[in-house]
């Protein structure tokens, strides 16, 4: 057998070629992720009014105004409850009906199609269910308290209430998509470290915390990150539970998105959500880092 | 080969009719006055072929998003209905053409009061046409005030209080099922704070008053304030006479939950339509009302587009948006008596003592950003039940939001 051998010119043509065939993709990147963000970075530091024609460079004005900004710390602290909130729910439930889920049996199907069926479902009709699961009036959620003798709650009005059921509307459209990710990650673990444990006589417990948890960390950082992404930047559910025949206020639960557009788009001062917009993209990177570092295989 | 002939020419002449037609376009943020607009682009349509004319409404915040964008990138439509206080600070960024020669006269020639003629100006030079006013007035339910004894609408702010209470339909356990009176708990910020301001309009007050320099200063943190904000507290927390959680505003009228509200008279065409049989009256308030101009404003360099203004100004059509929609037309040169006379819902509306005083929003940039902070800080008081029966708690809502409402004029050079 003829074995031929690269010359080194031919090792170079191989990585112009992966850089070629990259190129379209980084591109795109660059112009829809890459610049955007540049972009909104600068004009963080212009009082850049939507329609004015004089935009001022005003350095870290806008990031000054920002911390005296009450609406905008309501709209941190609620978004970060939220978030976490979404998180403590919606991995560790969906960590839950994966295990029982991970083993295929009958009408395994039936019950992972059920628990997915929430993220397919698009956010606005989802929400506007759960608004009328949630209304004080109507909904069939007082009914439900109203067997343990819990008194009729507005759910949607009280800021606190109003936060829990962002929470829970928010956990519940997400875990069918974590459970999906941990399964895939559960069921690719080998059986035979099950059957091994199972001979030295560990119990199912045993076997979750020693065997199944410490292989899907990968996963769980995955599915960790990706929930306090999407949780920060929660606004629809938010937007639709609080509308009402006059308008969606959001003041029953200020959140940052939802901030950052009413400073954007309805009072115009691009600039002061531009820095908005970066002290989210902060707040994310920085948790990021920390769930990475977390949850790192520290082998 | 001779229908291949045929059908290039029926192509040349689709594509050539295409050409030859001209499309004027008028945007809206009243989706009710769609009929309206649509009945006159029937008129100007007839009148001059070749021109279409689309029009296009949407909600209101919608609407003016819309413009913000499409207006600095001049793809704004030809003529755009705008209040009077959001199109200030278009005009005063040179987004909006002055008037036309032909518009200008019409609008300076004695058709409209000052009033109307000086919200649609900058600087001494006309920008618009003034279209119609947002004029609140008190809605009430005639034969739920008959049940309840009461003769008349209210004619004082204690008396408003003590019918609201009578009014109020409770069930077994207390809780309101008709609201006695339907404030404006939430919804739109710059709303809530608008019919704050109605209420507190009654007690002197006024969200922001400019000073004898010229500038601007928050003027609610005081005795008017106070009793408006006092009378919401008492009124949800105490009295219980309305909540969050009952239907108000216009739909709970129609729906029968609520036995009176303040609103503007676009609501006798929303009654008109969807609950045709609704026994009701309309009253002045107390003291004034709120009286928000909205004007037409053209963008176009065809005069094709001041001509379809002045068809929207026509005597008849004015009339017809009295009629079918029940906005307020301002042109004060065409009589009304007849519709007036046939729709008595308008009597709180037209037929105002004179000694009313009106009030309006001011054309100043950032007053929606201050109403919608300003409602903020209302909608957390309105059901805070710490605040009954706490005057010091009370006027330290007030003071912090008049903060607010400073710092905004502050950081706009208006104060």
């Amino acid at each position: 057998m003829v074995k031929f051998r690269l010359p080194g010119r031919t090792v170079r043509g191989r990585w112009a070629f992966a850089y070629l065939t990259l190129a379209p993709v980084v591109a795109i990147y660059l112009y829809l992720r890459i610049i955007p963000i540049s972009q909104t970075f600068i004009m963080s530091f212009y009082e850049w009014n939507l329609i004015a024609r004089r935009r001022p460079f005003i350095g870290l004005e806008n990031y000054a105004g920002l911390m005296r900004d009450q609406a905008f710390i309501t709209a941190l602290a609620n978004t970060t409850v939220i978030a976490f909130g979404i998180l403590a729910l919606s991995v560790p439930s969906a960590l839950f009906v994966a295990t029982l889920l991970a083993k295929p049996r009958w009408l395994s199907a039936v019950y992972e199609t059920a628990f997915f069926l929430p993220v397919v479902t698009s956010m606005v009709p989802a929400t506007l269910a759960w608004k009328w699961i949630l209304d004080a009036k109507l909904g069939p959620l007082n009914q439900f308290v109203g067997w343990f003798g819990i008194p009729p709650q507005a759910w949607l009005i009280k800021p606190e209430l109003a936060i829990f059921s962002v929470i829970l509307l928010s956990a519940w459209k997400l875990l069918g998509y974590n459970m999906i990710i941990f399964l895939v990650g559960m069921r690719n673990i080998p059986a035979t470290y099950y059957e091994a444990a199972e001979i030295d006589g560990a119990s199912p417990g045993q076997r979750f915390w020693f065997i199944t948890l410490p292989l899907i960390r990968p996963i769980l950082l995955f599915v960790s990150v990706i929930t306090v992404i999407q949780s920060y930047n929660v606004y629809t559910q938010v937007y639709v539970l609080a509308s009402d025949a006059q308008g969606a206020p959001g003041y029953v639960v200020r959140v940052l998105v939802y901030d950052m557009i009413e400073n954007g788009f309805r009072f115009f001062r691009m600039g002061y959500a531009s820095a908005e917009a970066m002290i989210l993209l902060g707040i994310v990177l920085v948790l990021t880092a920390v769930q990475f570092g977390a949850l790192r295989d520290r082998r | 080969m001779q229908r291949s002939l045929i059908t290039l020419i029926a192509l040349l002449a689709l594509v050539g009719s295409a050409i030859a037609q001209k499309t004027l376009t008028v945007w809206s943020g009243y989706p009710e006055l769609e009929p309206f607009y649509a009945h006159v682009a029937a008129q100007f349509e007839a009148d001059n072929p070749g021109v279409k004319v689309e029009i296009l409404t949407q909600p209101l915040r919608d609407y003016e998003r819309r413009l913000m964008v499409t207006l600095p990138a001049d793809s704004a439509g030809d003529i755009l209905e705008i209040s009077s206080a959001f199109a200030a600070r278009l005009v005063q960024n040179d987004l909006i053409p002055p008037l036309s020669a032909n518009l200008e006269a019409l609008v300076t020639g004695g058709a409209y009061a000052d009033f109307y003629i000086e919200n649609a100006s900058f600087d001494g030079t006309v920008y618009g046409v003034p279209l119609f006013r947002g004029q609140g007035a008190l809605f009430y339910n005639t034969a739920m005030f008959e049940a309840a004894g009461l003769a008349g609408p209210p004619t004082t702010m204690d008396e408003y209080v003590e019918y609201a209470n009578i009014l109020t339909q409770r069930d077994a356990s207390g809780e309101p099922t008709v609201s006695g009176w339907s404030l404006r708990l939430g919804g739109g910020g710059s709303g809530i704070a608008e019919k704050f301001w109605t209420i507190m309009h009654q007690y002197g007050g006024s969200i922001v008053t400019q000073q004898a320099d010229g500038t601007w200063a928050a003027d609610y943190a005081n005795d008017a304030g106070y009793e408006t904000l006092k009378l919401y507290v008492d009124l949800v927390n105490k009295d219980r006479v309305v909540t969050p959680e009952l239907t108000g505003d216009a739909q709970g009228f129609q729906l029968g939950t609520t036995a009176m509200f303040i609103r503007e008279s676009w609501v006798i065409g929303d009654i008109a339509a969807k609950a045709p049989d609704l026994p009701y009256a309309t009253a002045v308030l107390p003291r004034g009302t709120i009286s928000l101009p909205v004007n037409l404003y053209v963008t176009s360099s065809d005069p094709l587009a001041s001509t379809f203004v002045e068809y929207v100004m026509r005597s008849e059509n004015l009339r017809w948006l009295l009629a079918n929609v029940g906005w307020l037309p301002n042109r004060q040169d065409v009589d009304y008596a007849d519709i007036i006379a046939a729709t008595p819902g308008l009597d709180g509306f037209i037929n105002i003592p004179a000694d009313q005083v009106l009030f309006t929003v001011p054309p100043i940039e950032p007053i929606d950003e201050i109403q919608t902070r300003m409602a903020e800080h209302l909608v957390r008081a309105f059901t805070d039940r710490n605040l009954v029966d706490n005057e010091a708690g009370i006027r330290a809502v007030l003071q912090t939001a008049a903060n607010e409402t400073n710092d905004i004029l502050r950081r706009a050079g208006l104060r």
